[in-house]
């Protein structure tokens, strides 16, 4: 079946099995392996991406539900402010070692701070609940947003 | 597999009425798309209904009434209220961030999983469930709709379209407490929801205890919340109401927890529940919390 | 201006955030194929039957491979005791089968599945004490054919995969005379590394060679093994490296590789590519270790201990890998950080039916520490001391000889790591503060750099650039892309962000000795600053000539070639660098280096394959839990480390190290149960019911570096990523205990344990 949606603010037309994957049509069919598949079973939150600007696990969510919905991946956060503030962040604060989680942060984070402008440490732990990073520990992905917040809302 | 975009609540009646026994509903597709990756089911045909507004949305008037496109995070975030703070809480455990957005209340009932957190929410607040075909529309205590290990008396051509909360009354106080190795993302090792309604001098004159994941469904434990009316939560309350807990369930070994363990944390649980019922009823003692 | 200890943003930052990084997952080659396995379904069986007709009628086939198109050989990092797919018997649950090779995945995998396979089932050898009995079954009847792949044979036999054991005089008396005998018993899971990406490698068979792409800590072994199981000199093979996304231990071996380049040359070189799901990844992985330790300690009547045994029975799983190397890690290990007189060290390593162990952060280490920090706790207990005092009076002291004759001429340390913790959280303020459900634990350790070799060449580009040729792969650690970088940066006197280091290719770098033991930062930035300092002569020599000045007055620093003490006498680097182009030619440099052993005993055990530990580090650690009465749940609230580094050179790398390994201490103290049923098989099988720690199950870690530089470090630099993921089993298991008042002695500590204990 054919399904459209719009991804990273480009309409984009492909065509999809129907039991498929939103992060199988972002990988395999688009190309666009910043986002990564770390379990395939909604657990770990590499595969985060956001739809109509709520973070989900693409791994698990419907390709065919995407049809007519605004995708935002981690190439397309590339390019919005807050996203581009959050992955500068990350590189700044030491946020990123093996970084193959990083995608699906950001994105969770782009949700999250779009949301509330300045979360509490522990808003962020719990909003970060879906999101398993196995090699920072979070400390200093938790130190990249509070410089992001203190950052945005500086200026 | 063929996949069916309803785009109104009548073209997906239509679907099921006449393939419902090859139908998979799709709503916010947590479980589903789990489901088919793992090979669990292979449905002729996909009917995603998540588009439908009508499935959407809260209506307050003496009753509570809610869509079963609800999503958790929409519970999470308190759209019921002050007065369905279980609801809340159980939904708030339901995965992370990414599965509350998209999951939806009516799929975690018609998933009918026996760890379902957001099902002695609903239970203790006597949820009724509406079920819709083509033909007919009835409601029924959700008790009587979830009634096995992902078994619910949804017939193939129904659609639940609606979910129906009494409304607590004054001196009402609810709670979910959910039993878990991590701070989340976990499969309920046990999930307790309480509602407790007491009498100006402290009395609970009426009590719902709800499990999930210590037996095939969820379920209310009837002689437990016998056990707390008509007492002020004193020990030997709380400890009949455990005994008869402990009495009605039927908890299983899983890769999760062993049943003893199951069974181990019910004491402690209740009195936790209890006291936070109590305290958000507005009568607990000010060093309640915790 | 230095960048040694700045902070910099790491080289690779850019590229993983902005989803521009390719992972081994992400890697693609022009009309590329897909693999897939057919895993053993049991943990031990005789193959009774094995058709591959039917699948390889199945649509988009391209091939499907047995034992019987594979050589007729054996493999092994230390022992070649396993094959590419079983042949007849299959020894533990995931083991390969046969592999197949299809237009997609979806194909391959479906193909793999039609596979017609029977299995007889087998009794499988499970428990550890067991298979050292008389009566259990051999998981390897033939084991006396297999051969070691380097060095003599070692001892081993049967079920036993590999044994160490020292046995110094005094032990026996020792105990004859004790006032008291104080005895526990240690049990540890397994741990699996869980690093998010799972393992993936596309193979290409081209020119007769055979080319591997995939995100691997140790490049080398990759080629050593895929030379092996293909029975090809090891030149034959090329292993390209890619971003990893994490490994911890578990990408040091070779996994899917040699089955990508044999699935290539079935298929006349198409490139091939295999991915594991999530589960055949957890369990095929060659987890950490499961074990058993048992301690004795002699005490005396003034509470010395005067003497040890520690017996340990270590899970090798079906196939050695690494493992036997490391048997001998509980000789360094059996008395901690004290003092503990003679001590009989008997460590066994055991085959099973199981999936084959492997390297984990910390090998070894995690479960032996827990065990002598956990018994330190039961003797202070039962001789009334406290066990902060106890262990200070104990602890090792500069110039502490060690069981196997190694001299630590810096243990004092240690001390300094008390002090440092006692600063932050001080001692008696803890236990007059404690309140019910809540405890606290402490414990120390000293851990080894590994030593292996590394080189790297470094070479000038004629715009003052550097590029850094290496097969030292930095995998998430930050070692190689801040690291490395920042030694080179610091020698040559140029921004950090004009220094590139490729990802590892074995057909251009050198051998490097992978991303294990928190060796890089040391071995391979003291092989880049050899090779950075022949760049600063020849850059001087080139200059001299230029500058009309001597070269030894001359410095390399801010970009530019400059007499000493002469303002505004000085030549940018590309100046420099292009001149070179017409006179010396062009300029680079290349260094090598390896730790050696320190001096050690070599008859003071059998088995002694890691005989010493190079560069030491030292590490104190203290834990403050709660627990849930309700549930038995544990919570770290507060988590203290005074650790020695040599010198950090990265704060940020140093930082998340330490923080990121505590992580994984406190998933293996707590959540993250893998336990094999009696069948051999794993009950966790995803990541939901395998629990690794989320943001809100760890505090942040309070972190206090010590820095005492090794003189034959890059900058004085030391390993830092293993040492901190040693203790925390130790010591929340202490806190726990401490919260209580009973023994917790199992890894992982379980809600469920903790609540009947709470209940009895």
């Amino acid at each position: 079946m054919e399904m459209t949606f719009t991804v990273n603010g480009t309409q984009a037309k492909v065509e999809i099995d129907p039991a498929e994957t939103l992060l199988g049509v972002l990988r395999e069919r688009l190309r666009l392996t910043g986002t990564k598949e770390g379990c395939n079973e909604g657990e770990c939150g590499a595969c985060t991406v956001l739809v109509d600007g709520l973070p989900v696990d693409s791994c698990i969510y419907s390709a065919a539900a995407t049809g007519g919905r605004r995708v935002e991946t981690v190439e397309g956060l590339t390019l919005d402010e807050l996203g581009r503030d959050l992955q500068a962040a990350f590189v700044a604060a030491g946020g990123v070692q093996c970084g193959f989680c990083t995608p699906g942060f950001i994105a969770t984070l782009v949700s999250v701070l779009r949301e509330n402008e300045a979360p509490s440490e522990d808003d962020l732990r719990t909003a970060l609940a879906g999101n398993i990073c196995r090699c920072t520990g979070y400390s200093q992905i938790l130190d990249a947003v509070a410089a992001t917040v203190s950052r945005r809302n500086g200026r | 597999m063929e996949l069916r975009a309803a785009d109104s609540l009548d073209d997906a009646l239509e679907v099921l009425s006449h393939r419902g026994d090859q139908c998979q509903v799709l709503a916010g597709g947590t479980d589903v798309m789990i489901q088919l990756a793992r090979g669990e089911i292979a449905p002729a045909v996909l009917l995603h209904v998540e588009k439908l507004d009508e499935l959407r949305g809260v209506e307050a008037n003496g009753d509570t009434r809610l869509g079963p496109l609800v999503t958790h995070r929409d519970l999470a975030k308190g759209l019921l209220g002050e007065r369905f703070r279980s609801i809340a809480e159980s939904a708030a455990t339901v995965g992370g961030l990414q599965t509350q957005v998209v999951g939806t209340v009516g799929g975690n009932i018609c998933n009918a999983s026996p760890a379902a957190d957001t099902l002695p929410a609903l239970l203790v607040h006597d949820a009724q469930v509406t079920l819709r075909s083509s033909a007919a529309s009835r409601t029924v205590p959700l008790q009587d709709f979830v009634v096995g290990r992902r078994a619910t008396t949804r017939g193939p051509d129904e659609l639940l379209t609606a979910i129906t909360l009494v409304t607590p009354g004054e001196r009402t106080g609810d709670v979910y407490l959910k039993v878990g190795r991590r701070s989340a993302m976990e499969v309920a090792i046990v999930g307790l929801a309480m509602r407790l309604a007491f009498d100006p001098d402290g009395t609970v004159n009426d009590a719902r205890i709800a499990l999930a994941s210590v037996g095939p469904c969820p379920m209310r434990s009837a002689d437990a919340e016998a056990a707390l009316v008509g007492g002020g939560l004193e020990p030997d309350s709380i400890d009949a109401a455990a005994d008869a807990v402990l009495r009605d369930i039927t908890p299983m070994d899983d890769v999760r927890g062993s049943a003893a363990y199951r069974r181990r944390v019910i004491p402690g649980l209740l009195r936790k529940a209890a006291d936070l019922c109590s305290q958000r009823a507005g009568t607990g003692s000010p060093d309640g919390e915790g | 201006m230095t960048v040694i200890g700045e902070r910099i943003p790491r080289s690779d930052g850019q590229s993983k955030v902005s989803g521009e990084a390719i992972y081994g997952v992400d890697y693609a080659e022009p009309g590329m194929i897909w693999g897939a396995l057919l895993r053993s379904p049991v943990s031990s069986g005789r193959i009774t039957r094995l058709d591959t007709t039917a699948a390889m009628a199945m649509p988009g086939v391209h091939a499907v491979l047995t034992a019987a198109d594979a050589p007729d050989a054996y493999a092994g990092w230390v022992l070649r005791d396993q094959r590419l797919f079983a042949v007849d018997r299959v020894h533990f649950e995931g083991q390969p089968i046969a592999a197949v090779a299809a237009d997609t995945l979806a194909q391959a995998r479906a193909a793999a599945a039609a596979i017609d396979l029977e299995i007889e089932p087998l009794p499988a050898v499970v428990d550890l004490d067991h298979a050292l009995s008389p009566d259990a079954p051999l998981v390897h009847p033939d084991w006396e054919s297999f051969v070691p792949t380097a060095g003599p044979d070692f001892p081993r036999g049967g079920n036993l995969a590999a044994e160490s054991i020292s046995d110094p005089p005094g032990v026996d008396e020792a105990f004859a005379r004790a006032h008291r005998v104080i005895s526990d018993e240690f049990v540890a899971q397994r741990q699996y590394q869980a690093y998010i990406e799972p393992k993936s490698a596309v193979g290409i068979f081209r020119d007769g060679r055979y080319t591997i792409h995939t995100a691997h800590q140790f490049p080398y072994n990759v080629r050593d093994r895929v030379s092996q199981f293909l029975n090809v000199r090891p030149s034959a093979v090329r292993v390209v490296g890619h971003t990893i996304g994490g490994g911890f231990g578990a990408k040091l071996d070779a996994s899917l590789e040699p089955y990508a380049a044999l699935l290539s040359r079935a298929v006349r070189g198409l490139a091939v590519k295999l991915v594991n799901t999530r589960t055949e990844d957890l369990i095929t992985c060659p987890s950490r270790e499961g074990a058993i330790t048992r301690l004795r300690s002699a005490v005396d009547a003034e509470g010395n201990i005067i003497a040890r045994e520690l017996e340990v029975i270590a899970d090798n799983g079906a196939y050695s890998g690494e493992m036997p190397w490391l048997a001998s890690i509980a000789l360094h290990c059996a008395r901690g950080v004290y003092r503990a007189g003679p001590t009989r060290v008997v460590a066994r390593l055991v085959y099973t039916n199981t999936t084959p162990t492997g390297a984990f952060r910390g090998v070894n280490g995690t479960y032996l520490y827990h065990a002598v920090e956990r018994h330190m706790d039961h003797i202070a207990a039962e001789l009334g001391v406290d066990r902060l005092e106890y262990r200070l009076r104990h602890l090792f002291t500069d110039g502490e000889e060690l069981l196997n004759g190694q001299v630590l001429d810096d243990a004092g340390i240690l001390r300094q790591g008390f002090e440092a913790i006692e600063a932050a959280a001080p001692w008696a303020e803890l236990q007059a503060e404690k309140r019910p459900y809540r405890g606290i634990g402490i414990g120390a350790a000293w851990w080894l750099t590994n030593p292996s070799a590394g080189t790297a060449v470094v070479k000038m580009h004629e715009d003052g650039t550097v590029a850094v040729v290496t097969a030292a792969t930095d995998n998430g650690s930050g070692a190689v892309s801040m690291g490395v970088t920042q030694v080179v940066a610091e020698r040559l006197g140029i921004p950090p962000a004009d220094v590139h280091i490729a990802l590892p290719d074995t057909d251009v770098a050198g051998f490097d000795g992978g991303s294990q033991g928190s060796r890089t930062t040391r071995i391979v930035g003291k092989a880049s600053q050899i090779a950075a300092d022949e760049v600063v002569e020849k850059l001087k020599n080139v200059a001299a000539g230029l500058l009309e000045a001597a070269a030894e007055d001359l410095e390399v620093a801010e970009g530019t070639v400059r007499v000493k003490g002469v303002p505004g006498k000085s030549m940018t680097l590309a100046e420099v660098a292009v001149t070179a182009m017409n006179t010396v030619g062009p300029i680079q440099g290349t260094g090598s280096f390896v730790t050696p052993f320190p001096d050690f005993n070599p008859g003071c055990a059998t088995g002694l394959m890691l005989p010493s530990f190079p560069t030491p580090t030292y590490h104190v650690h203290l834990a403050e839990v709660e627990v849930d009465p309700v549930t038995g749940n544990v919570r770290v609230l507060r988590y203290l480390v005074a650790q020695e580094v040599g010198r950090v050179i990265s704060p940020d790398g140093t930082y998340g190290q330490v923080m990121g390994a505590v992580t994984q201490g406190i998933g293996y103290a707590l959540h993250e149960s893998l336990r094999i049923g009696e069948d051999g098989r794993y009950r966790e099988r995803t990541l939901e019911s395998y629990r690794l720690p989320l943001a809100g199950d760890v505090p942040r870690v309070e972190f206090f570096p010590l820095e005492h530089p090794d003189p034959d470090g890059p900058f004085g630099a030391k390993g830092v990523g293993e040492g901190p993921v040693l203790l925390p089993a130790a010591v929340i298991a202490n806190a726990v205990s401490d919260a209580i008042g009973k023994p917790f002695n199992q890894i992982p500590i379980t809600p469920e344990e903790v609540l009947a204990a709470i209940q009895s």
